[in-house]
């Protein structure tokens, strides 16, 4: 939605574009203010991220002799900013677009989206946490809007935020203690004896997100955000594991009224367990019958060269940002010239 | 048998040997991980609600629904009367069925209904409809100049809804029958 029709003749629609503008010069200010250099990276780029269940768009250039350059446009900026954290930049920050092909185009998705990501290095997810708290009050304050609010709820902003591991929240919400599930086999027998479907095909992350989206899911942050931390090891993704306890792995996610907000990793930095993982991802899409393409060998070659340790990072989407802090039903409210808008226009 | 991907807003699914025709669904990704479909949807028996979230490309059992535009002639008692547009049937619909959404209907509008074994299961409004202002108080001297005061205007068909100050009588606008709110001038 959100046509220039709108724009021109709906004040409710001009403000809600009105207040994701300020948003973005707000976010800017706050990261500029902390010695946090903005920094741009290509959108398409040679070698998209590997992640079995992210769809890049696909797309040729040519040169002006018509030689071809096949290229993917991201689906995050992850490699292209840990780049630049071999090159030497501390503390970094980017507000892009990224793209996801197969995506909703409305509700909490849409294929084009914004993302805001920045980086520590050396930091900790502790310091990610404080600046993403940081972020937010200051532009509830600066918007006068002390709660944020989905679907008719509010969540403050400006309390006390709280922060959870993984294993507290399955004994809070199941009665489970997740130390007990962290192989396929007994999460499986546990997801069954509750009456879950469970097939052959099901990874244990797949068990793991069918009970935790129905049970935990959405109930989280509803009277205050909240960062989820610990993951199990099996959803390292590019996080480190836990120095402290080995079979979870340093990951946080915050949760604002049931929606996940921001995903963040204590990176992992050691460069062969890097490229194990990305190969194991590679050949989990090959057996999920997706297209695949080579291993980024040049963001391999970043990590060998090394980055300041502990390195810490965050994506946080924008556009939910903006749902929550404007009230709207859905992103497709905060984005100008969906693709369901252009789309509409044509018929 | 088919998948999770062919679930939409209208289709029926047999769930534990139940029919349920689905109201919504969303599609969550948590943390990049494999996509998994929230499906809110309704017994076709009972009427119940219920939730349930499957994995992406998940078989689930999606029986056979025909859909099936038609155009919007009139009311008729506590039921709607439309136009098979394919047969030039008439079809009237149980007022049950609309529920709230009755009150976006308009002479000449299509619908895509949903036929589970020649029984209509589900009505799908076009997202935005065209309407011709009826009545709207002119804009009275001292409202709020910061543009975000609305007022009540009837459209053509009867329906009532907020709009801006500056919209007037014999304008035509777009409403959102999703959200039931003014859109913008058509």
């Amino acid at each position: 939605m959100v046509s220039w029709r709108e724009l021109r003749d709906n004040p409710r629609a001009r403000q809600l574009l009105e207040q994701r503008w300020l948003i973005l010069r707000l976010v800017r200010e706050w990261f500029w203010s902390r010695n946090f250099a903005e920094v741009q990276t290509p959108l398409a780029v040679r070698h998209a991220g590997q992640e079995p269940y992210l769809n890049p768009v696909s797309l040729t250039l040519q040169d002006a002799a018509g030689a071809p350059y096949p290229l993917q446009l991201h689906t995050s900026p992850e490699y292209s900013l840990k780049k630049l954290l071999a090159a030497g930049f501390p503390r970094i920050f980017e507000i892009t677009k990224t793209f996801r092909d197969g995506e909703d185009i409305r509700g909490l998705h849409h294929p084009e989206f914004t993302l805001l990501e920045w980086y520590r290095a050396p930091g900790t997810l502790a310091e990610l946490m404080d600046d993403t708290e940081g972020l937010f009050k200051a532009i509830g304050e600066k918007l006068g809007a002390p709660t944020v609010g989905i679907s008719g709820e509010s969540t403050s902003v400006k309390g006390a935020w709280k922060k959870k591991t993984m294993r507290a929240l399955w004994q809070e919400w199941l009665d489970a203690d997740l130390n007990n599930l962290l192989t396929r086999e007994a999460l499986a027998e546990f997801a069954r004896a509750r009456g879950y479907a469970v097939t052959a095909g099901d990874a244990y992350e797949d068990i793991f997100f069918k009970i935790f989206l129905d049970k935990i899911e959405p109930r989280l942050g509803r009277e205050a955000p909240l960062f989820v931390y610990d993951y199990p090891s099996q959803m390292a993704s590019l996080s480190r594991l836990s120095p402290r306890d080995p079979r979870y792995a340093e990951r946080f996610e915050l949760y604002i009224g049931g929606v996940e907000i921001a995903n963040a990793f204590g990176e992992l930095l050691d460069a062969e367990e890097q490229l194990r993982r990305l190969e194991a991802d590679q050949a989990h899409r090959q057996k999920l019958g997706k297209p695949t393409w080579a291993v980024d060998q040049d963001f391999i070659a970043a990590l060998r060269s090394g980055i300041p340790a502990p390195a810490a990072g965050i994506a946080l989407g924008i556009d939910r940002m903006v749902l929550l802090f404007t009230g709207a039903r859905g992103i497709e409210e905060v984005i100008f010239h969906t693709l369901g808008d252009q789309w509409e226009q044509q018929n | 048998m088919l998948s999770t991907s062919d679930i939409r807003k209208g289709v029926v699914i047999r769930h534990q040997g139940d029919l349920y025709v689905v109201v919504e669904f969303q599609h969550v990704n948590p943390g990049k991980g494999a996509a998994f479909t929230r499906t809110r949807m309704k017994s076709l028996g009972s009427g119940k609600v219920i939730e349930v979230t499957y994995k992406s490309g998940e078989a689930v059992d999606i029986v056979e629904v025909q859909f099936i535009t038609m155009q919007y002639l009139y009311q008729s008692g506590p039921a709607y009367a439309f136009m098979n547009m394919q047969s030039y049937e008439q079809l009237e619909l149980d007022a049950g069925l609309l529920g709230d959404e009755a009150k976006y209907l308009k002479e000449g509008i299509e619908v895509v209904v949903g036929l589970y074994e020649g029984r209509a299961v589900s009505v799908a409004l076009p997202k935005k409809v065209k309407y011709t202002v009826a009545e709207a108080p002119p804009a009275v001297k001292g409202d709020s100049a910061s543009g975000n005061v609305t007022k009540e205007v009837v459209l053509d068909n009867g329906l009532k809804i907020q709009a801006p100050i500056f919209i007037k009588e014999g304008e035509e606008i777009l409403v959102n029958t999703e959200t039931g709110e003014y859109s913008a001038r058509a």
